[in-house]
């Protein structure tokens, strides 16, 4: 099996193909912080996407609460199970990646789910690992805990996906890397729903063939954001592109938050794929169960965030989450404000760090009228 | 593997292959299946496209067959758009773009030009207020053109029967054949033209106006059992019996706003029945809004003279700390989340009460859980802990509130300075305060610089007295002397002690600083140690917390939600919020303030509403240019009276209801875009067995068949937001934005038409009938296809609007950005000119007030601030006073209204004032708490539902917790999803309830699920509550939660699920779909009144412009109900295996609370590293 090199991992990992990497690489910054669970990217996309027969349970876009909840059902819990515990050396990986655990040519370790699994899409919201007492009060890391883990394929550097397909019909799109099923050539057999580590591949019963997120490529080749980015009113996400074909630029929002500042941390890396959907972790979480999900890096993030209100530069790049339906490129801080620019370099976000504040007098003299906030 | 060759050798042929049929024939299925174009679009590409094998070489190159691609870009594209207001009363008003593709709405998405919002100066948002939008909105596409819009007209079958018998009645009483006529919920439907609708609407107002009109038909109100003063207060006038309600009017300043231009216009038919003039003729009665929804914090007019301080949520950047004070705020102020984490990024500490570990605690940096409803005592315990280690800002209250003030110790009323000071003349009030002198009606709203008042009000308000600590003598302390004002008279008053005061007639009278008095109060009651135990909240986060607030003057927000809201005890909790905030500089400021969050209610920003709601009727103005004269001939009342059973609140034989607050009876009801008043009511049960077959009519308008409708004679289909001819206005109270609602080039789906037509149509009925044109006219421009005119007669007449033309509001809105009201700051907050500009509150004194000396709150014992019990939703008694004994503290006993102590029924604990200890009330325990009925059960507002739009949309209910399942594999689920109790597993195991599985929730047998029930065996089939049980660590234990958000069984949905051989509860007549199998979240709580809540006395700003009145206002000072309270008693019915048996499965795999496999404790320890 080829080699190629996992810079999440810090190392180089077994993988079934060769291939350059693409132009740029897709990618998205969420933040836990964040996340209301609102469900609004779930049902941008659903609305869009996934509205035809055959597709009643499935969701490209979900959101789970930590620990209870997993679409389908148990979904990392039960990989984990089946994968070696990870170990980290420093930033490198020493365990074995889903591609390695079973040796070479053979399929990823994976599973593939029950169809009951993808009932109760929304299993354990809102609940939390341990039980509230009677006058609690806490602060810092909280006794008992759950946060919200909104999901989407991670358009992975490796993914299991396309490893795993005996048609070659899925493949990452050498000019942004999104990951497709090609829904003309693909058989449904299904491979690929158990071989991604994620579960964010689905089979149509319909259509009998899988299908899965397509990073609503019709919007990123017209430099707009995906649906699920721009409904954010948590304002939680930010979409762009990682530089592959050199150094990471302090002017690349995504660069500068995921590789060069590692505020955002990828997602169950351990598995090897490369996944590119970058975790700020929650604050308020133990350590434990975030390490296991976003690798070592955990409390040197929560440290960054904690620290935003010094950190001008990072903050306003936080800022310019949601700002606009245009991919930012790259960004730079003026004085009180973040400023994005899209492909074309055409400004399209500025943002005050403070909403401005207006005052007006008490007595319009144009308009012949008292104004008042008490009203 | 990579092998370029599948097992097929032809793909074209044999997709999709593995069941061995042709894809032609694939094809056949899928069009015969209906599946949408866009999805047989892909395989039509399929079949046209690449016939030929691909081979493809590495994934990651250059893959050969791109070609498909174009599939999902098909799927992508729009041929149009438009933008539409989606505003479910859930405060935050969105302007959404709807993609429309071969004439249909596809998909909805956010406008993302809220940045392009300007005022009339030129100043604007930015971008940081985009994206607003939300899943329900994003889901409404299915709402659209689901199988419960309503499609034409329809009539229940026994009320057109009732019309067409010539409309029967009791010779004696009046009443009509409830037999025959009133079976509403199980009667059948027919479908009529809109005329017909119409005539039949017209025909019953007219006719039951006129039944009830005059001393004969006041005789037979009072034969059919109606209190005495409920029927005087009709004053003979029939049209008085007639009720509308508009569903949170802010929201449709034309639309919604045309239930009360109607009520008003009924004027004319009281004219004609009674052959009254204009000046006597009286039109119909107006529900209220916000108080009926208990939105009100009732405890913001005792403090401030005025409804409600809030501030719009973004303010939260300017804090140091914010408090999120019983409000979800991430599941109900979901486009306003980002202001709360974003001023967390930046530094703000944010802390969090709730009753449990709510979706928003997992943003807290410090978080505390708490009894439900004793937050009033948790307030006091901080203000405790602010005055004994004396952190309050000592300038600020003595200068801003009225804790200075003297109390005479004899008559528990504030001290006079006519009483003190010999010949004393009051103060000429200048500082920004019109008096009026009698007769006069004073300057319109747009020239009131301030509040307005009579000069015989002011007489009776007096001056008040303060005591001069220096020169140890009492002195005069008038209304302009407040803030900057009241420093500059440069003395210092003693603002903690008692003295002995001389009156101009020589006595002694004994006094207290309203400060003294509270502070011996609190500093009996609510040290952190007791509060400790009445809340649970440890004494040590409680000094925390004050200490905090203390550190932070004008940089702590308190944002109030409907949690605390929603108890009995809502205004002690504002009450007492407030004297935290006063003690430490927080009212009023940007980053200092207090908030109430439930509703969105401020009609107010258009005080030039009357300009509609209240045009002449007998001299109405059709020139659309020109202002119109006003004439008020409607009343309001709350509907709180209506929903405890058409009765007002007695003790014994004391009516303790205001006079100005009377209802009248209730035989008629018209309401729009409101389903809280009928299908999602407190103690809804009640009122379907026992309320409504007393009401004669009910008509409906709505464009989704509600259990409103359900319950409905007439049922009008109205226009959705997507299909909007005529356009309209409203405003929010969380954000800064006016807006319009769109006008739409979407034809409209089915026969619907506008609300405003519907008011118009009616009223055009009674011109028919009546022969009264002037009907017509009220609606003339209506009847043109208009409502512009009505739109810019109120910009131009109100103060937050005026100088804005409609028609560049709709210019902007088609673009899908709102306009900035024209308030004096953006962003908005309450308080501004009190804090900034010297001015006096709207109150007596013109400082905010802690101290209420008024007769029924001396008599309810709650003249100074402090905690009460919970009236249900408590283990101990309820709804006693929580303090120690104190001299001003002296309510009238049980025993003064000639009801026993004893006697301790929820409809008499209303009016029991029984003052206990903390350790007295710990001793004591729930009267139902014997019979099993020992958790409390609340039921708030969630995430997957504006009230209930649009939870019963498949994409929506499936995400509404634990129990959603497409394919509805167990059959007795009622819907795609169902709703569910969360409770402690704990306690559910004590009860033998396995999570998932069926409950029984019943709450006081006295009076719920409706009184009578154990007569009405069928009824009660309906009404019980039976729901899942989810186990929840995130609640205490004792304490039980389910969502307000869903629809209700109705006599029809329990029908449906026992019929339909799958399950779904849903009318088969209706098509109404509920998410119970029986009974709601409703079946467990009910109507409840409070004395306080309903005086004559209190001093309050009415809702439009600045005139101060007292006693009734609607939506300010006036019945607020309780509708969080519930004790209940849980039992098991079915196992939540599939179809009942065994373990419900996510239980069974070991996913759940306290069935954890070993794997799934590792998983949530962080054991699967190595």
């Amino acid at each position: 099996m080829p080699k190629r090199y996992n810079w999440q991992l810090d190392r180089e990992m077994e993988y079934t193909y060769d291939g350059a990497p693409p132009k740029r690489q897709v990618a998205y910054i969420f933040d836990t912080n964040k996340c209301i669970a609102c469900q609004t990217c779930t049902v941008a996309c659903k609305t869009c996407w996934t509205s035809g027969k055959g597709q009643e349970h499935i969701f490209w876009n979900n959101v789970e609460t930590k620990p209870y909840g997993g679409y389908p059902v148990g979904w990392d819990k039960n990989l984990l199970e089946k994968t070696q515990p990870a170990k980290w050396d420093g930033q490198k990986l020493t365990s074995l990646t889903i591609f390695e655990t079973d040796g070479p040519n053979k399929q990823p370790v994976g599973y593939r789910p029950k169809p009951e699994d993808y009932a109760s899409p929304n299993l354990g919201e809102d609940e939390v690992a341990g039980m509230a007492e009677l006058g609690q009060h806490f602060d810092g890391t909280h006794p008992m805990w759950m946060f919200y883990l909104a999901r989407i394929c991670n358009h992975c550097d490796h993914p299991a996906c396309v490893a795993a397909c005996p048609r070659k019909a899925i493949y990452k799109r050498e000019e942004d890397g999104i990951v497709l099923v090609d829904q003309e050539r693909c058989r449904g057999y299904q491979e690929c729903v158990e071989a991604c580590p994620y579960k964010k591949v689905f089979y149509n019963v319909i259509n009998r063939a899988s299908e899965k997120c397509i990073g609503c490529y019709p919007r990123v080749e017209q430099g707009d954001v995906a649906l699920c980015v721009e409904s954010c009113i948590g304002k939680i996400r930010m979409h762009g592109f990682l530089t592959t074909d050199g150094p990471p630029r302090e002017d690349n929002p995504l660069d500068y938050i995921v590789k060069i500042r590692k505020l955002a941390l990828p997602f169950y890396a351990q598995h090897g794929t490369g996944p590119n959907v970058y975790y700020i972790p929650p604050l308020h979480v133990p350590n434990g169960f975030l390490e296991q999900m976003f690798g070592p890096n955990v409390e040197a993030a929560k440290e960054l965030y904690r620290q935003l209100a010094y950190d001008k530069r990072l903050l306003g790049a936080l800022l310019l989450f949601g700002a606009s339906s245009r991919i930012i490129t790259r960004f730079e801080v003026q004085g009180e404000e973040a400023v994005g620019w899209d492909v074309d370099d055409a400004e399209v976000a500025r943002v005050p760090f403070t909403e401005p504040v207006y005052h007006r007098p008490h007595y319009d003299q144009k308009h012949a009228v008292y104004r008042h906030n008490t009203a | 593997m990579g092998d370029t060759q599948s097992h097929h050798s032809d793909p074209a042929a044999s997709k999709p292959g593995a069941a061995g049929f042709s894809r032609r024939q694939f094809l056949y299925q899928l069009a015969a299946s209906g599946m949408s174009f866009s999805m047989l679009g892909s395989f039509a590409a399929g079949a046209t496209g690449h016939l030929q094998p691909v081979r493809v070489g590495s994934p990651f190159g250059q893959y050969p067959n791109r070609g498909w691609e174009k599939v999902y870009r098909d799927l992508y594209h729009s041929d149009s758009t438009f933008t539409f207001l989606c505003a479910p009363n859930d405060t935050h008003n969105c302007l959404l773009r709807a993609h429309v593709k071969n004439g249909v709405v596809t998909r909805i998405a956010p406008s993302m030009a809220y940045h392009k919002a300007t005022d009339l100066e030129g100043n604007r948002a930015s971008q940081r207020w985009d994206p607003r939008c939300c899943q329900k909105g994003l889901a409404l596409v299915r709402r659209f053109y689901g199988d419960r819009r309503i499609k034409r007209p329809m009539v229940r079958r026994g009320f057109k029967q009732w019309i067409d018998d010539g409309m029967p009645r009791d010779s004696h009483t009046g009443e009509v054949d409830r037999e025959k006529y009133l079976q509403r919920g199980k009667d059948e439907w027919v479908a009529v033209s809109w005329d017909e609708a119409f005539a039949f609407s017209a025909k019953a107002l007219s006719n039951i106006a006129e039944t009830y009109s005059g001393e004969q038909g006041q005789a037979k109100l009072a034969a059919q059992g109606y209190d005495e003063l409920m029927v005087d207060a009709t004053k003979g006038a029939g049209t008085q019996v007639l009720k509308f309600r508009g569903g949170m009017p802010a929201l449709g300043a034309t639309r919604i706003m045309a239930h009360y231009r109607t009520t008003n216009c009924l004027a004319l038919l009281d004219s004609k029945l009674r052959g009254v003039g204009p000046d006597e003729a009286l039109g119909a009665r107006h529900w209220d809004s916000y108080t009926w929804h208990t939105d009100l914090p009732p405890g913001h007019p005792m403090v401030t003279g005025q409804q409600t301080v809030e501030f719009d949520l973004c303010n939260v950047e300017h804090a140091n700390v914010i408090f999120v004070w019983g409000m979800n705020w991430t599941t109900t102020k979901m486009p306003e989340s980002h202001w709360l984490t974003e001023a967390r990024m930046k530094g703000a500490k944010i802390v969090i009460i709730a009753c449990e570990y709510s979706a928003t605690m997992n943003k807290a940096d410090d978080a505390l859980i708490v009894r439900p409803g004793t937050t009033p005592a948790l307030a006091l315990g901080m203000a405790q802990v602010i005055i004994n280690e004396k952190l309050y800002d000592e300038k600020y209250v003595k200068s801003h509130t009225d804790l200075p003030l003297l109390v005479r110790m004899d008559t528990s009323r504030m001290l006079r300075a006519s009483e003190v000071f010999a010949d004393y003349r009051q103060a000429e009030l200048t500082n920004n305060l019109t008096l009026l002198s009698e007769g006069e009606s004073g300057p319109n709203v747009l020239q009131q610089p301030g509040p307005v008042v009579s000069s015989a009000k002011r007489a009776e308000w007096g001056d008040h007295v303060m005591w001069d600590a220096q020169a140890n003598k009492p002195v005069a302390v008038n209304r302009d002397q407040v803030s900057g004002k009241f420093a500059a008279l440069g003395f210092d008053p003693l603002l903690d002690g008692q003295v002995t005061v001389t009156l101009a007639d020589g006595s002694a009278v004994q006094c207290r600083t309203v400060f003294h008095a509270n502070r011996e109060l609190i500093d009996a009651s609510y040290s952190p140690k007791q509060v400790e135990k009445i809340t649970w909240a440890p004494a040590d986060a409680i000094r925390r917390l004050a200490r905090l607030t203390a550190a932070n003057p004008e940089k702590t927000l308190f944002a109030l939600g409907m949690g605390p809201n929603q108890f009995f005890n809502s205004d002690q909790k504002d009450r007492a919020v407030f004297l935290v905030a006063a003690l430490t500089r927080n009212v009023g400021y940007l980053g200092g303030n207090v908030g109430s969050y439930a509703g969105n209610y401020r009609t107010a920003f258009f005080s030039g509403m009357p300009q509609y709601t209240s045009e002449d009727p007998f001299d109405v103005e059709t020139d659309p240019n020109k202002a119109v004269r006003t004439r008020t001939c409607y009343r309001a009342e709350s509907a709180h009276f209506f929903n405890a059973g058409d009765r007002i609140l007695r003790m014994g034989k004391h009516s303790l209801t205001g006079k100005t607050h009377l209802p009248t009876p209730t035989k008629s009801i018209m309401i729009s875009n409101s389903n809280s008043l009928i299908g999602n009511a407190k103690g809804h049960y009640d009122n379907v067995v026992n309320s409504y077959p007393r009401v004669e009519f009910i008509g409906v308008s709505d464009w989704w068949w509600t259990a409103s409708c359900e319950y409905a004679d007439v049922v009008y289909p109205v226009d959705s937001w997507a299909e909007f001819k005529y356009p309209d206005l409203t405003i929010s109270v969380t954000n800064p934005f006016l807006y319009v609602f769109p006008a739409t080039p979407l034809p409209r789906i089915h026969d619907t038409r506008s609300d405003i037509e519907v008011m118009a149509g009616v009223c055009g009925a009674l011109a028919k009938l009546t022969g009264d044109t002037r009907f017509n006219d009220m609606w003339k421009f209506v009847k043109e296809g208009q409502a512009r005119p009505y739109l810019q007669r109120i910009l131009d007449a109100s103060n937050a609007t005026r100088g804005y033309r409609l028609e560049d509001l709709e210019a902007r809105a088609a673009e899908g950005a709102p306009a900035i009201l024209q308030t004096r700051t953006y962003p908005k907050w309450g308080g501004y000119e009190q804090a900034h500009e010297d001015k006096p509150w709207y109150t007596k004194t013109g400082r905010l007030e802690f101290y209420r000396e008024e007769q029924e709150f001396l008599d309810s014992g709650e003249n100074m601030v402090l905690h009460r019990e919970p009236i249900d939703s408590t283990f101990y008694e309820p709804n006693v006073i929580v303090a120690a004994a104190h001299p001003l503290l002296r309510p009238k006993r049980p025993e003064d209204y000639g009801v026993p102590s004893a006697q301790i029924d929820a409809d008499t604990r209303q009016a029991r004032h029984v003052i206990r200890t903390v350790e007295e009330l710990l001793a004591t325990s729930h009267p139902l708490k014997k019979d099993g009925y020992n958790l409390i059960f609340h039921t708030p507002k969630y995430r997957h539902g504006a009230h209930t739009t649009p939870v019963d949309l498949d994409i929506i209910a499936v995400w509404f917790g634990p129990f959603g399942d497409m394919h509805r594999r167990d059959k007795r689920t009622p819907f795609v999803s169902e709703m569910y109790v969360d409770i402690h597993p704990l306690d559910a195991r004590d009860l033998g309830v396995h999570d998932g599985d069926y409950v029984y929730i019943d709450a006081d047998p006295k009076d719920r699920p409706f009184k009578g029930w154990q007569d009405k065996p069928e009824w009660y089939k309906v009404a019980r509550l039976l729901a899942r049980a989810r186990y929840y660590p995130g609640t205490p234990r004792g304490v039980t939660r389910m969502w307000h958000n869903a629809y209700a069984s109705t006599w029809g949905s329990v029908h449906g699920s026992q019929t339909d051989p799958t399950g779904l509860a849903k009318n088969p007549a209706t098509h109404y779909q509920a998410m119970f199998r029986t009974g709601s979240q409703q079946s467990c709580t009910r109507a409840w009144l409070k004395p306080t809540w309903l005086t004559d006395t209190l001093t309050v700003k009415g809702i439009y412009g600045q005139k101060i009145t007292q006693g009734f206002v609607a939506d300010a000072h006036c019945a607020n109900g309780a509708p969080r309270e519930a004790i209940v008693k849980i039992t098991r019915a079915e196992a939540g295996g599939l179809n009942g048996e065994g373990l419900w499965w996510p239980a069974e795999q070991g996913m759940r609370p306290t069935y954890e496999t070993d794997a799934m404790k590792k998983y949530f320890a962080g054991g699967f590293v190595g």
